[in-house]
């Protein structure tokens, strides 16, 4: 599998694209199921997803508590703009710190490839003073906590 | 936002803009001032470059996305693996 690739567009935007061995339909599934979807967005070791409700329709809502015990909790919610079954998912999301940040809004394209599905999301960086509230809150070092832990396992 | 391409000449900054170049690089004084460029010289040309905190940390930022979906993407490579190679037609 190719590695993930980031690139930053303008100041704002960020584009992550990532090929996958499964074919669009699943990949799409997978990011719009809660069974499915608590099984992988929780990325940190420890870290659980005891809340994650999808309204998959157009319009429709959602919602996704992270819990990380002593590491900090945190909620994301938001709303489907559009969905292309197999091949597009537009909607915009917001973390809650526990006020609500300025809205992300975000695009996901799943296109058949060679190996199965190139998936590219492109998405909106919250501005500095969001990004640093974030940061200030502990995201970040909770994260590079678990990613340290992470390493550990997987060596 | 011209100098997120990178360093640029004072000259080349002022062109856009219907200004004397002395107007110019009083602004970018003024910028410099607010930590927000660093001046230096390159030969002849004076050039003007972001400060690195300029843009409030745009980089461990994208450090901590790509570290993240790197890892969620594996975990979703997993979920996958779980399913069916395709689900037209069941249920």
């Amino acid at each position: 599998m190719p590695p993930l690739q980031l690139m930053l567009e303008g100041d704002a935007d960020v584009v992550v694209t990532r090929q996958f061995k499964a074919p669009p339909e699943n990949v799409y599934r997978a990011h719009l199921e809660p069974e499915l979807i608590c099984q992988w967005m929780a990325s940190w070791p420890g870290w659980t997803m005891p809340v994650c409700e999808t309204d998959s329709r157009e319009g429709g809502a959602f919602r996704f508590e992270f819990d990380g015990g002593e590491e900090g909790a945190f909620t994301t919610t938001g709303e489907y703009i559009t969905l292309t079954p197999s091949s597009l998912i537009v909607h915009v999301e917001r973390m809650h710190m526990p006020d609500p940040a300025p809205d992300s809004h975000c695009h996901t394209t799943f296109e058949a490839s060679e190996t199965g599905t190139l998936l590219t999301l492109r998405m909106s960086l919250p501005d500095a003073e969001t990004r640093q509230g974030m940061m200030d809150m502990g995201i970040a070092d909770g994260m590079e906590l678990s990613y340290s832990k992470l390493d550990e396992i997987a060596s | 936002m011209k100098l997120t391409n990178g360093d640029e000449g004072v000259m080349e900054l002022a062109a856009p803009f219907d200004m004397s170049q002395p107007a110019i690089s009083r602004h970018i004084k003024v910028l410099e001032a607010a930590g927000l460029v660093t001046r230096h010289r390159q030969g002849t040309h004076r050039m003007c470059r972001l400060a690195p905190d300029a843009l409030g940390e745009i980089e461990p930022w994208l450090d901590i996305i790509a570290d993240r979906y790197r890892s969620n993407y594996n975990r979703l490579d997993a979920v996958l693996e779980t399913m069916k190679p395709s689900h037209q037609g069941d249920d």
